[in-house]
């Protein structure tokens, strides 16, 4: 056991170090195509794709350490941007200031994210549903909803300051991108050093001996899909921002890059293992190459194939440094 | 309950001799109620909610029974199903918007066989035998006029050099081909100073739209018009134009008109959007089955393009109201 979770560590610590490697070599050789990609103004580009693609990847680490699967993330993104939407808009039609109807708007995001979160929690603890059939049901659900709601179009008429929230102010950060900053390292610390992060180790590692240690384990699987869940929340309210009004199609096929972003940071789908830092750094990993191939002219649809790459190439090396462990 | 059946016996045996007392007109009348089942491409689209308004307009004015049918998704293997169903309850007329010209042939043959007059709307069957008459929108000559309507928004003169972008949804949409070849066409011909330096997808998703053009405005600072090819692109250029402060700086054209959209030509971050007019298709469909089953077979046309309409900030305001989608 001991042994185990000593090479874990010292895993994932190279793993860390490896995704800073990896970034530099990709900016350097953006950079050599096309110097505009060294500016801020590319880096802002990137952070804007970065806040909402990190908020529902962190989401999904917490899920997948504790050995489930949260494939709602996305239609969960779409489903809380347009219900904002629509509250902001009938809050604008009523004279409420933009910044009490933003800040209700995102209260009310986060709260429609949690709500999708708690019927995956739901589904798994009490209907005894696996989570990838259950956040299946709900991802359908919630898409769904989506297009029903509002017939496919965009929902505007909100707080007509929503797109300047969403300009760079801070370097490449907007001011929400700053606060998304904040709210990771907070999730970081949550996980790492909280006992909240710990339970959720314990129940990826081996949910039975967490019952048998006095872990509501049911019951921090709720929360963990709630958390989920709201972070999406705070997500479809960030893509309402950019956008400046409420798209359907907001967060389609989120989860997969999530799912991505956690895989390349070096979490294992069976659970136990990951490191926050690791999500973090395998989202702006994604983001960095959508731009980059922008940037360097490489057709769009290159996209696909290089995060294949990179997915197989982060889940390769894993494999090769624990084979290297356990032959020792 | 059971006293609830027999109460329903005795009204329907009421209503039977209410009926067979005016047998004669109520028969006649059941004769010339046609029925027209419309099966349409994918409920989630405003331009297919367009089309349903005007189509209903048009049967409540003409006095046949509409019925509306479609999937959630723009597929053959959702429709077929949904044709076979409609094609069950033996409507007089079925007007198709076939997803794939192909896989819903056999649909139109199994509802000419029926005795069901068939009309093919936006797409159509590779045969069109059996079909009375094909009405579509031209997506080529939108993209033309889009390519029109960005060389007035740059104000294009001849010898100087106009960078242009298009955003499009997928390399293989019909709808996205047509534009893009329309619109390429008509740069070739009449505009050679724009040059198209960058293409690139959204996959129907408003901010992947974004982020490409984010981008795109970042790596050619000088950049001067965007054609956002569909609602979605449009969506995440507009977005983008406005938070980089780029209104009026680069000019940038749409397509199809959504509520939110046709606000955004009166704050001048759309030079023009081509709008369909997708209740006009409807409604030339009714009208053609209405025609067909009176005997006018003459005033028929087999294949009818309905021009697409410019809107820009010159547009009456009873015109932008007009030819924006239903929500």
């Amino acid at each position: 056991m001991d042994k185990a979770k000593f090479n874990a560590k010292g895993l994932l610590r190279n793993q860390q170090v490896i995704l800073l490697v990896v970034l530099f070599a990709m900016a350097a050789f953006f950079t050599s195509q096309n110097s505009i990609f060294l500016t801020n103004a590319v880096f802002g580009n990137i952070i804007s794709d970065w806040v909402p693609l990190v908020l529902i990847a962190i989401g999904e680490t917490f899920v997948i350490i504790s050995g489930g699967i949260d494939l709602s993330v996305g239609s969960a993104v779409g489903l809380s941007g347009i219900i904002a939407a629509f509250s902001m808009r009938y809050f604008t039609a009523h004279n409420m200031t933009d910044n009490l109807s933003l800040t209700l708007g995102l209260l009310i995001s986060i709260g429609i994210g949690a709500v999708v979160g708690l019927v995956n929690g739901f589904l798994i603890t009490k209907a005894n549903m696996v989570p990838f059939v259950s956040t299946l049901v709900t991802l359908g659900a919630a898409r769904g909803l989506c297009i029903v709601l509002t017939a496919g179009g965009p929902i505007a008429d909100g707080p007509s300051n929503a797109i300047d929230l969403s300009v760079p102010k801070v370097g490449p950060f907007s001011y929400p991108g700053v606060a998304v900053l904040g709210l990771v390292i907070i999730l970081g610390l949550f996980m790492h050093k909280a006992r909240f992060g710990r339970y959720t180790f314990a129940i990826g590692s081996n949910a039975f001996a967490a019952r048998s240690a006095g872990i509501n384990v049911n019951r921090h699987l709720v929360k963990i899909y709630a958390l989920s869940g709201a972070l999406a929340g705070i997500a479809g309210m960030y893509f309402y921002l950019r956008l400046g009004v409420g798209s359907p199609t907001s967060g389609q096929s989120g989860e997969l890059n999530a799912i991505a972003a956690v895989v390349i940071g070096g979490a294992s789908l069976s659970g136990g293992v990951g490191k926050l830092l690791g999500t973090a750094l395998g989202s702006l990993i994604l983001v960095t190459v959508t731009s980059g191939l922008i940037i360097i002219g490489v057709a769009a649809n290159w996209n696909q194939v290089v995060v294949a790459i990179l997915i197989a190439a982060a889940v390769f090396s894993q494999g090769i440094r624990t084979l290297g462990k356990k032959n020792k | 309950m059971a006293s609830k059946k027999k109460l329903s016996l005795v009204a329907v045996a009421g209503a039977a001799a209410l009926f067979a007392s005016a047998a004669v007109p109520a028969a006649s009348q059941a004769a010339t109620t046609k029925t027209i089942a419309f099966v349409m491409g994918a409920i989630n689209d405003p331009f297919f909610n367009a089309m349903k308004a005007g189509a209903v307009a048009e049967a409540k004015a003409k006095g046949v029974k509409l019925v509306w049918q479609g999937d959630v998704q723009y597929s053959p293997a959702t429709q077929i199903p949904v044709v076979d169903q409609v094609l069950a309850t033996k409507p007089d007329g079925l007007v198709l918007i076939p997803t794939d010209p192909v896989a819903l042939q056999p649909s139109v043959a199994k509802a000419k066989a029926a005795g069901i007059t068939v009309v093919n709307v936006d797409t159509h069957v590779n045969d069109l035998t059996d079909v009375v008459s094909f009405i579509t929108g031209d997506n080529a000559d939108g993209g033309a006029k889009a390519a029109d309507a960005l060389a007035t928004a740059m104000r294009y003169t001849n010898g100087k050099k106009y960078q242009v972008v298009v955003g499009l949804t997928s390399a293989t949409a019909t709808t996205n081909v047509a534009r893009l070849e329309g619109f390429t066409k008509a740069v070739a011909a009449k505009y050679p100073g724009i040059q198209i330096v960058d293409k690139a997808y959204s996959q129907s998703d408003s901010a992947i739209a974004n982020t490409n053009v984010n981008n795109w405005l970042t790596k050619y600072p000088n950049l001067r018009g965007i054609f956002a090819i569909d609602g979605t692109n449009a969506s995440g250029a507009a977005a983008a134009i406005q938070a980089k402060g780029l209104i009026g700086k680069v000019a940038l054209v749409g397509y199809d008109a959504y509520p939110a959209n046709v606000k955004l030509i009166q704050k001048k971050v759309f030079s023009a959007l081509i709008a369909q007019d997708p209740a006009a298709e409807a409604k030339q469909a009714i009208d053609t089955l209405v025609d067909f089953w009176a005997g006018k077979t003459s005033t028929i046309v087999k294949n009818v393009v309905i021009p697409n309409v410019v809107l820009s900030g010159t547009t009456s305001k009873a015109d932008l109201k007009a030819f924006t989608y239903v929500a």
